[in-house]
Order: C-alpha cells, then sequence, then structure tokens
C-alpha cells in the first residue's frame, strides 16, 4: 500500500499561494545595494557574532527572506526566517512572515499575513500596520534614488556640516549623507515612523511630524530617557524660526530609538517623533555631529542632480552677494532693503533691531565681507524659503560671527525676514 | 503500511542495531509483559522489570523506549526526556524516539525544539505518518505564536499545548508474537508499526479562541425567547451586527447602557476625575505602544492633572452592540490649555457584569 500524504501535501499549494502573495519581493537587482549591506554584515557576522547591534540587519535579512520566497524557495525561507525571529524576536514584521512560512507548511496561504479570521477579527489595526510597514520598506528599497542625486532641499552645504539627514514621510525613509570635498553622499537609509496623525504639524499635541528644515541640537544620554525612547535621542530644532513665525506650536520633536518589545513600530505611530529601529539610530547618533546636521523632513523627496540647481539658485545667490555688497559699502540705507518688513530677529523687530546691524556696519568700516563656509537650504511649500548658514568675516579680521538668515521670496525678490548669530 | 524500514545497509552502526533488534525478537515475552504492566497502570513494576532487563542489556533500544514511556506517563518528564535523547543518539536512525522527544518538548511549549525533533523523525523515515501529523500540529502552533508576536497579541489566553500522539512501543510485540509462527525468530524484525497506539492528535484550535469573538450575536439571541430564531443567520452575519429597530429590546438597552459608559467616560475626563477616567478601562485594556498598564495610568494621570481645564465633546456617537461587546464610534472634540483637537475615535467595550469598560481605544476611523 503506498502512501498518499506526498502526492497530497497541502505544502505544494502552499508555497505557490504565498509565492503569489509576495511576488513584489522577488524581482530584479533593485536590492543590490541591500544585498551588499548583508554580505559585508555576514563576514562581519564571523568576527562578531553579535548581530543585532549592526544598522540594516534585521531588514536586509527580511528582504532575504522575501527574495526567497520570490524564488520558491520556501525551505530556505523558513531557516533564515527561523534565524531572523530568534536574532531579532520582537521584530512584528518578521514575525508575520515567519507565521506565514510555518502556516505554509499545512495550509494554504491566501495573503501576506494570513493569520486565523478570529485573530485578524482581534487585531485587524495591527495587521493592516504591519502591511504597510512592509509594503513601505520594500518600495523604498526598489525605487532608490539615483546615484549622486540629493533632495533638492540642499542647494549649498558647507564643509561644516559632515552629515545631513533627509526624511521621505511617505516612503517612512530616512536617508543619511556624509558630506565631504565631492559634495554629498548617501550612505545608508532606514525605515522609520512619523506622528500618528502624519505630518504637517502646527501645534502642540497633533501628533503630527512637523515639515522643514531643522538642526539636530542635542545628543540626550540614553540613561537619562525611558525605555520608551530606545538607545538613545536626537532633538531637533522644531519649532524653527519659520515655524514660529507662523505660530507652529509643540516642541520636543527627536528621532528616537523603540522600546524593547517593538523593534519597529508601526509607518504612523507616533507623537510627532521620528522613530528608528535602535541599531539604525545608533549608527546615526555615533556619526553625526549636534548643531551642524541638517535635518530636513518633507512629505515627499525630490532628487535632483547637484549641478542641475545652479541656474535655479541663481536669483537667490544674486540677493545675497547683493546683501554682502551693500554691507561692505557701509550703507545702512541699502543694506536695510534687504530686510522684510516683518523683520524679527528673537523679539526685536526691524526698527529695533536697525542698530545692531549699524553697529556691525561701524566695526567693518568699508572692508569687503566675507562669506565663509556658505549652506543655504530651501524650503518651499505655500511660501519659498531659505535657510541660509555662514561664517561672516571682514577682510583683515581674524574672527567672524557665524550667522543664519532667513530669506524669503517675495514678487521674485529675496530678502531676508531673520537674522541671528548662532 | 508504515514500515521501519531498516535498509541493509553495511555500515556498522546498522548491523549492530539489527542484532539488538533480533535479541530484542527473542525477549518479546518480556515486553509484552511490560507493556501490559504499562496498560494497566502498574507503572513502579514495570520499571523495576525495565531496570532489571537493562541492568543485563544497557543498550537494548525496545527496553529503553518503553523505559521512556513509563518515564513519561509517571509525569517525570525530565527523566523520559533524557531517555528519549539518548536514544537518538544512539539510535538516530530510528523516527520514533524523536517523536516522542517532540511530544514531551510540546507538552511544555518548547515548539522550536519539538519542531527540530519531528523534523529529524521525518528525514529518518520519510513516510512516518504519525510525525507528520504531529509537525503539522507543530507547525499550526509555532505559526500562531508567530502571529501573535507578530500583532503583540497576549499569548497568555493561548497557552493550551497541542495534544500530540505518543508512540507507545517501538516495536508492537504482542501483535507480533500472535501473528508470527514461532519457528521464525530471525526474521527481520516484524513490522513495528506505530500505528496500534497512534490516538489522532486533537488539532489545537485557533488561538485566540478565548477572545471575545462573534460568540456574542448568538448568545444574545439565545438568551432571548422565541422571537429570534434566526440562529443560522448569526453564523453567517459579522461580529457587528447593527443595532436596528428589530432587534430586541434586551440589545437596545444594552446600546444604551454601553453609550451611557461612553459618555460617563467623556465626563470623567473633563472633569478631570482621574480615578473615574481611568475605572473606565478594563483590566484587558491594551495600554497604546508597549506601555504596561501602570506606566500608561501615570502618563494619563500627570496628563490630566496638569491641565487647568479640559473639555471633551463627542459629536455623532453611534454604538454598535453585540453581546458583551460593543463597539462606540465618534468624533471627538478635545479642549485643554488652548489646544483644540478634533479627532474620530472607537472605543471597543466589554460588558463585565453588568459594567462597560473600554478594551480598546484607537484613533482614526
Amino acid at each position: 500500500m503506498k502512501f498518499g500524504w506526498w502526492t497530497a501535501d497541502p505544502r505544494r499549494a502552499a508555497v505557490s499561494a504565498l509565492l503569489l502573495v509576495l511576488a513584489w519581493g522577488s524581482n530584479s537587482n533593485a536590492f543590490s545595494a541591500t544585498n551588499k549591506r548583508a554580505a559585508k554584515d555576514k563576514t562581519q557576522r564571523q568576527v562578531a557574532p553579535v548581530v543585532n547591534d549592526t544598522d540594516g540587519v534585521a531588514e536586509a535579512r527580511l528582504i532575504e527572506v522575501y527574495k526567497l520566497i520570490g524564488q520558491a524557495n520556501n525551505r530556505e525561507a523558513l531557516k533564515k526566517a527561523d534565524l531572523l525571529v530568534a536574532d531579532f524576536p520582537s521584530f512584528q514584521l518578521a514575525q508575520l512572515v515567519h507565521g506565514d512560512l510555518l502556516a505554509a507548511q499545512i495550509r494554504p496561504i491566501k495573503a501576506f499575513g494570513d493569520v486565523p479570521d478570529d485573530v485578524a477579527r482581534t487585531a485587524s489595526g495591527a495587521l493592516a500596520e504591519l502591511r504597510e510597514e512592509s509594503h513601505r520598506r520594500v518600495r523604498a528599497l526598489r525605487e532608490r534614488p539615483l546615484k549622486g542625486t540629493v533632495p533638492s532641499q540642499f542647494l549649498a552645504l558647507s564643509q561644516k556640516s559632515k552629515h545631513a539627514i533627509a526624511v521621505d514621510a511617505s516612503r517612512s525613509r530616512l536617508y543619511l549623507f556624509e558630506n565631504g570635498a565631492s559634495g554629498m553622499n548617501l550612505v545608508a537609509d532606514y525605515y522609520i515612523s512619523v506622528g500618528k496623525a502624519g505630518t504637517a504639524k502646527t501645534a502642540e499635541g497633533d501628533q503630527r511630524t512637523p515639515l522643514g528644515v531643522y538642526y539636530i541640537t542635542s545628543n540626550l544620554d540614553p540613561k537619562s530617557l525611558k525605555d520608551f525612547y530606545g538607545s538613545g535621542a536626537l532633538p531637533i530644532s522644531y519649532p524653527n524660526i519659520l515655524d514660529s513665525k507662523r505660530g507652529k506650536t509643540g516642541s520636543g520633536i527627536w528621532l528616537h530609538g523603540t522600546p524593547p518589545a517593538q523593534f519597529s513600530r508601526p509607518p504612523q505611530a507616533t507623537d510627532g517623533c521620528v522613530v528608528l529601529a535602535n541599531p539604525d539610530l545608533q549608527r546615526i547618533i555615533r556619526t553625526v555631529e549636534v548643531k551642524t546636521t541638517p535635518v530636513v523632513i518633507a512629505t515627499h523627496l525630490n532628487w535632483v542632480a547637484p549641478q542641475s540647481t545652479r541656474a535655479e539658485s541663481k536669483p537667490f545667490e544674486d540677493a545675497l552677494n547683493g546683501w554682502r555688497n551693500a554691507k561692505t559699502s557701509g550703507n545702512l540705507q541699502q543694506v536695510l532693503t534687504y530686510y522684510t518688513p516683518d523683520f524679527n530677529s528673537n523679539g526685536k523687530n526691524l526698527a529695533q533691531w536697525t542698530p545692531n546691524l549699524k553697529t556691525e556696519l561701524d566695526q567693518t568700516q568699508g572692508r569687503t565681507i566675507q562669506l565663509k563656509d556658505l549652506s543655504y537650504l530651501r524650503w518651499t511649500d505655500a511660501t519659498d524659503t531659505m535657510v541660509v548658514t555662514f561664517g561672516e568675516v571682514a577682510d583683515g579680521t581674524r574672527v567672524g560671527w557665524t550667522k543664519r538668515q532667513y530669506w524669503i521670496r517675495q514678487e521674485n525678490q529675496w530678502k531676508i525676514f531673520f537674522e541671528g548669530v548662532i | 503500511m508504515s514500515q521501519i524500514r531498516l535498509p541493509l545497509l553495511a555500515s556498522l552502526r546498522m548491523l549492530c542495531i539489527a542484532a539488538s533488534l533480533l535479541v530484542s525478537a527473542a525477549h518479546a515475552d518480556e515486553y509484552a509483559d511490560v507493556s501490559q504492566l504499562v496498560r494497566s497502570g502498574k507503572l513502579q513494576e514495570a520499571l523495576t522489570k525495565v531496570d532489571q532487563y537493562l541492568g543485563a542489556k544497557p543498550r537494548d533500544p525496545q527496553m529503553r523506549f518503553l523505559k521512556g514511556v513509563i518515564q513519561r506517563d509517571s509525569g517525570k518528564t525530565t527523566d523520559a526526556i533524557a531517555t528519549f535523547t539518548r536514544l537518538t543518539e544512539d539510535f538516530p536512525e530510528l523516527p520514533e524516539p524523536y517523536n516522542n522527544l517532540a511530544v514531551l518538548y510540546a507538552g511544555q511549549s518548547q515548539f522550536d525544539k519539538a519542531r527540530t525533533a519531528l523534523e529529524m523523525a521525518i528525514r529518518t523515515n520519510p513516510s512516518y505518518a504519525t510525525a507528520h501529523e504531529n509537525l503539522g500540529d507543530v507547525y499550526a502552533k509555532l505559526a500562531s505564536q508567530a502571529y501573535n508576536k507578530a500583532l503583540q497579541l497576549d499569548a497568555g489566553n493561548s497557552g493550551v499545548p497541542p495534544k500530540l500522539a505518543l508512540i507507545r512501543e517501538l516495536f508492537s510485540p504482542t501483535g507480533a508474537k500472535a501473528q508470527r509462527p514461532a519457528t521464525l525468530p530471525a526474521a527481520p524484525p516484524p513490522a513495528a508499526a506505530p500505528v496500534a497506539a497512534k490516538p489522532v492528535p486533537s488539532l489545537p484550535g485557533p488561538v485566540v479562541s478565548k477572545g471575545p469573538a462573534p460568540v456574542s450575536a448568538t448568545a444574545t439571541a439565545s438568551s432571548i425567547p422565541a422571537s429570534a430564531p434566526a440562529a443560522p443567520a448569526s453564523a453567517t452575519t459579522p461580529t457587528k451586527a447593527p443595532v436596528t429597530a428589530s432587534v430586541p429590546s434586551a440589545v437596545t438597552n444594552s446600546a444604551k447602557d454601553a453609550e451611557a459608559a461612553v459618555h460617563a467616560w467623556a465626563q470623567a475626563w473633563s472633569a478631570k476625575d482621574v480615578k473615574s477616567y481611568l475605572a473606565s478601562y478594563g483590566k484587558d485594556f491594551n495600554p497604546p505602544g508597549s506601555q504596561s498598564r501602570s506606566s500608561w495610568e501615570e502618563e494619563r494621570r500627570q496628563r490630566i492633572s496638569s491641565k487647568s481645564k479640559i473639555s471633551v465633546k463627542l459629536e455623532n456617537l453611534k454604538v454598535t452592540v453585540s453581546g458583551n461587546t460593543a463597539t462606540a464610534k465618534f468624533r471627538q472634540d478635545y479642549k485643554a490649555n488652548g489646544l483644540a483637537v478634533s479627532s474620530r475615535k472607537t472605543l471597543d467595550l466589554v460588558k463585565h457584569g453588568d459594567r462597560w469598560q473600554i478594551v480598546k481605544e484607537s484613533t482614526g476611523t
């Protein structure tokens, strides 16, 4: 008598169903960057068995599992998933895929995260969030920025900023750049979570993540933080000058980690902070500098080749040079034409601030003003603004000020609405 | 039939096993006696006999197997695990010790170990039906555990381990003896169908079956006299049977009570009555994120008491009741310290005794 179990094996059917569902995890070399990282991690692994601290590893290993499923290699996928959840037990998305692969051993899988009906009912929200997280991770890895391009906000970034960060909320992705002599270079990118209510923060408690150009203001000691914030926190400068001008409220917007029980959080889960998995956050904390690292948060990042923005930024550069020349000339009235009527410098309006300007002009006495280490980041929403940072030094002097200005484009004229020493 | 195959490989190990099996066949009486004692529950006596036998023939797989079964039946799980583990080490070709090891591990909710053991059993003997069935159960259990971890459901209420089939005897000496002419003791050991001792494994059933699932509609129907005979309908209707005019008054009352509970919650919040506010949440309320109940309560207490004035108004409140569970959806207008936030909110409530309590709070639709 022959045994029928092999031919009647439900796993056969299950494999193809799972395949269908996860087919988007399969194709092309879209993951090449991740693969490289994964390959590198493997070699590192032999040296140091503790992999949980290396950034990006958990996601790279998850994608490896997806790819194996895409290749109909469920057996290998299950093996890798076993190891993945053993190393990252609180990585819920990995648990979900692991569950599917285990369930596929005994029944057909009809959908990604094919949990039993009663569980799906009890936890429909959590399930939808995990599916969305998966979708966003895969999408961000598939639709890579072109090599050599940078987010359009970074028109000029001086060598004083050794690193830069950009967040694309629609992709749930944070991009980390190194800024060297040859410009900005993307070195890593990570899945992130933003506010429960999404982005465009306007008020305290609105559970939204702010959009704009910010700087990292400090690095909080993890020992001083509750478990909830994970391995550390980097507060950013929300509300910035533009935000305050617009009457936005709230504070305490941080880049921070995840609590022990959650390796990563759903795409929209925070009270407004940008949250990363702890190993990813740690890499950022180890890498970036406080004060000089800009953090651009946008709904969609627009990636452009740095040269392509030259023409576009010319009107601004002309205006900035005009201001510099006016200052060099020492003509107060001419300098004042570069400031908006609603100018405000830390509480002083233009009339109150004019004496400061006059003092500066008296000090430089017609010497040529040099702008050193110039950075300008453009922020365009309902208005078109520029966040400008530079060292202002008069020829023949050794020291100057590091200044930050906010410029706004009004009727095709760039004008300054904030100026301060940082 | 499923057979324990001992292919004629020329390996020393195999010869060694074959030899011990042949010897075993000659001692079928002893096996039968021990089995008999086990069946009649005389475990101590059986164990004494087994130990006596093993004193003379310490490697004998059949007797060691029986010893493992006796240890397991006497509740000495650790000893049984040790016995079966050693058997798998000494006779890696035999699937049954792996199977029983898996049964013991599963009984301790060590499903990963159970899985590994069963996969070994199947690798040893690909047509081993019991191990396949057991492995199916273990996969199901592991899958539901993984899903629970994925969705952060409380695994505590899914603790019923699957009942896996234990193989009671390595070979079936009684059956063999009855069928086999005494003159053929040198024949290859017979059949060893594990079938005889194989209770059908009972599937563990869906994990969260204890949850406040859709039972409700039927439950209320049955508690209401004749007028509502729609039992079959309730099976197909999803959880949230909308409260319509045709629904018996018991349900409408329930809806009113639930609605009152939601209003009381908003009122306590507005009044900064933290105690009543927190009491609106049931024991099984899951704090957001992965906060503990106490840290969540502390946070709420602080948030509420730090406001000078709070106003919470509910609009478009809609309550759907089904049995002991209810869902309240509304727009919440929250004002405090100059901040005004209007948001959609959903509260899931469960009735404990005569009190409706919040078990889940979510914003959005």
